[in-house]
């Protein structure tokens, strides 16, 4: 027992010695793949990708009761995520917090009616666009009078709170429109049908998705509203990865199914090329 | 039980070996001298190795960025411009047709867009190599063509059968027009810009893998450089404490050769790695970065043409040329008067102050070659001389003045701005060219100086251990 005890000493020292020895060699073959995992991670590291969607846009993204995304959007970045071998879970990703969402990890991607634009692009970086949307103008299904946003001229436009599109109608057009105050674009589309304003003016996939009977779209863009996908800036693999996805589901005739399949019913004159890409670099 | 050592193959010099040395295999003098150089020839071989490689790499990367698909690229990136000037000279072609001046020339210039766009495409295709979405891509954009080219010759035949008048074209040469400028601009311009992101893409996956290749060649070439070095002054160590001798000069001389090998492969591969990143950040880059703001200008070009074509779209394509117009000099501004005014105190600013984005943002904050602020300076000067044009033009246009609206859109303000961004494009082009030359001529002969340098450094071990093995025989 005594002698167990001497014996064993020296080898629990020994193999303490050892420990401490293979701990540092595995600090020491760690360290340079943590600190270049801080530099530059991609979303191509993982096996799955936390997206970023909209939880309330009709068409486009739409949580259900049970907390399940459906819509465009969603169906797009499923697309996306499976051409880059990963599984995708999905968030709601409002629009104030977007860029805050990219930047602090909590997502890897967004798609969700985000528009690239020069200020985002000083934050995140895109992947896309999968797809150009212009602003457009949905009237009553017998309204004749409007074939194009000049035709608005003295009539009554909707003016969601919170919303700029009414400005590139008033403001940037100068069009002499009378605004009517609005909560969201529902309700813009009931007060449509309901005869309290003329015209609802924003994305035209987001009226495709408000769109039913009693109202049609005047298929007169005159925007582009070029929705792309929210990368971490610096992540120019995963970017081009994900142009690479959309280019495919483009050719595939993924896209042209999937634009069919939640914006036919509107009647929308939807364009089935690939769009022209933001760039990674 | 005295079993000795095996007895040395010679007598030697200093046998006085104890016997009562422990029992393991003795090695002879000879038996060291032959592990040594052994060992020598090995690290010697590890060093022709790592420096071959490494160069190698630097080679193929330079050859890559400089030579091969770097220049491809700039091709493609021509494709999007020849493309989208065709569409402009058919805009051009029918507002101006019946006036008649300069349609020779609108008609040369299209014929000319149209064989420098086919050849880019093979360009392109020849990039695209074996990768399948690229080429079906490629494929695309040449259906496409012809079939733009179709629309838009219909379109002038029918406008030239039209009746003369000063007005827009009539309703059924506008249709065509549309069905053709349509395909141009939302499906072949965009695939055309694409294709030159993929290429990007490819030249900068190839830039990055040759470039740590490199970098790490250079610790392969140091790390084999010292373990020649050290099995080098082994040997010499062992030779001349066994034979007191002061030095072994051939083996003093090989020591020599495989130091100067391994410090000039680490220089000359630090000058590489130097020379491939400034071929690509300052050079490549910005030489892509720009001919895509080209090829977007361009577009701006055609924009108020059709802008004054066909009024029906009007809103459309104004829109589109803001849009397009903050892509390529950015400030915040909702509608195109706002934007004339951001422009020209944003232009004033510069170069003190640089508070713009899109292409010229990202150009004026890179500025790293001689002249360049300058001719940023020159460029953002007549670009905002071609938006002053615009804002005449549209002015002329909303006061229903056609003929001095449709004067202003052909005016030189647009071309002048164009030959200003090829000037900068030019300055980014040389540093590119330069750069790659430089890599060029730090690489001349190093085909054989490897093979030449390590294979000296073994003849001359051999002949310096050779009269010592001798004493052996």
């Amino acid at each position: 027992m005594l002698t167990l005890l001497r014996a064993g000493r020296p080898r629990r020292a020994r193999r303490r010695a050892g420990r401490v020895a293979a701990v540092a060699l595995a600090v020491a073959a760690v360290l340079p793949a943590a600190t270049s995992c801080a530099a530059g991670t991609s979303i191509l590291d993982g096996d799955s990708l936390v997206i970023g969607v909209k939880p309330d846009q009709p068409g486009l993204g739409v949580r259900d009761a049970s907390g399940k995304f459906t819509g465009f959007d969603v169906d797009v970045a499923t697309y996306v995520a499976g051409k880059l071998g990963k599984t995708a879970r999905f968030v709601a990703a409002p629009s104030a917090t977007r860029e805050a969402m990219i930047m602090q990890g909590r997502v890897d991607l967004v798609f969700a009616t985000y528009s690239i634009t020069p200020e985002r692009k000083t934050k995140v970086s895109f992947g896309g666009p999968y797809y150009v949307a212009h602003q457009d103008t949905l009237v009553r299904s017998g309204e004749s009078g409007v074939s194009n946003v000049r035709d608005l001229r003295g009539r009554r436009l909707c003016q969601v709170t919170g919303s700029n599109s009414w400005r590139r109608v008033k403001e940037e057009r100068k069009i002499p429109v009378e605004l009517v105050q609005s909560a969201s674009y529902s309700e813009c589309v009931r007060d449509l049908k309901e005869d309290r304003v003329d015209a609802v003016s924003t994305d035209d996939l987001i009226l495709a998705g408000f769109a039913t009977a009693g109202t049609k779209i005047v298929n007169a863009p005159f925007s582009d509203e070029r929705y792309g996908v929210g990368i971490r800036s610096g992540d120019i693999d995963g970017c081009e990865a994900v142009n690479k996805a959309i280019t495919e589901m483009y050719q595939d005739g993924t896209a042209r199914r999937l634009l069919r399949k939640w914006f036919a019913e509107s009647g929308l004159a939807l364009n089935f090329a690939v769009p022209q890409f933001e760039g990674c670099g | 039980m005295t079993v000795q050592a095996p007895a040395p193959a010679a007598p030697a010099p200093a046998a006085a070996a104890p016997p009562a040395a422990p029992r393991r295999r003795v090695r002879t003098v000879p038996g060291w001298i032959r592990l040594l150089v052994t060992v020598v020839v090995v690290a010697a071989a590890a060093l022709f190795a790592a420096v071959t490689v490494s160069i190698g790499h630097a080679r193929d990367g330079l050859r890559s960025i400089g030579h091969t698909a770097g220049p491809q690229v700039v091709a493609t990136a021509d494709l999007y411009f020849a493309l989208s000037d065709m569409d402009a000279q058919v805009a051009n072609l029918l507002l101006t047709g019946r006036q008649s001046g300069g349609r020779q020339a609108m008609l040369d210039r299209y014929e000319e867009r149209r064989s420098q766009a086919d050849r880019a495409v093979l360009e392109a295709a020849d990039l695209a190599g074996d990768d399948a979405t690229g080429r079906m891509t490629v494929r695309a954009v040449l259906d496409g063509l012809g079939r733009y080219e179709r629309l838009a010759e219909r379109a002038l035949v029918l406008a030239e059968r039209a009746p003369a008048g000063d007005g827009p074209p009539p309703a059924a040469v506008l249709e065509v027009y549309r069905q053709a400028t349509d395909l141009m601009r939302l499906d072949l311009l965009p695939k055309a810009y694409n294709l030159t992101l993929d290429s990007g893409t490819i030249v900068r996956r190839s830039y990055l893998a040759e470039l740590s290749a490199v970098r790490a060649g250079r610790v392969w070439v140091a790390v084999t450089g010292l373990l020649a070095l050290a099995a080098l002054v082994a040997l010499q160590v062992y030779l001349s404490r066994r034979f007191r001798r002061t030095l072994n000069l051939p083996v003093l001389a090989a020591t020599v050769v495989a130091a100067g090998l391994a410090v000039a492969a680490v220089v000359v591969l630090q000058r590489e790695a130097g020379a491939l990143a400034r071929a690509k950040e300052d050079g490549f880059n910005s030489v892509l970065a720009l001919s895509r703001a080209r090829a977007i200008g361009n577009t701006l070009h055609g924009d108020q043409s059709r802008y004054l074509l066909d009024p029906q779209r009007a809103d459309t394509y104004e829109q589109v040329y803001l849009d397009k117009s903050q892509a390529v000099f950015y400030l915040p501004a909702g509608n195109l008067d706002k934007y004339y005014a951001a422009v020209d105190r944003g232009v004033a600013g510069y170069p003190g102050r640089a508070d713009f984005l899109g292409f010229y943002g990202s150009e004026a904050a890179h500025v790293t070659l001689p002249g360049q602020r300058e001719s940023i300076s020159e460029t953002l000067k007549l670009y905002q001389a071609f938006q002053q044009a615009d804002r005449r033009l549209r002015q002329a246009a909303a006061g229903g003045d056609r003929q001095a609206a449709v004067a202003q859109a052909m005016g030189p303000a647009f071309a002048s701005y164009d030959d200003a961004l090829v000037r900068l494009t030019g300055l980014h082009r040389t540093a590119f060219d330069a750069a790659v030359a430089e890599g060029d001529a730090a690489l001349r002969g190093w085909e054989w100086v490897p093979p030449a340098a390590a294979l000296a450094a073994v003849l001359l071990v051999l002949i310096g251990v050779r009269p010592r093995l001798a004493e052996y025989r």
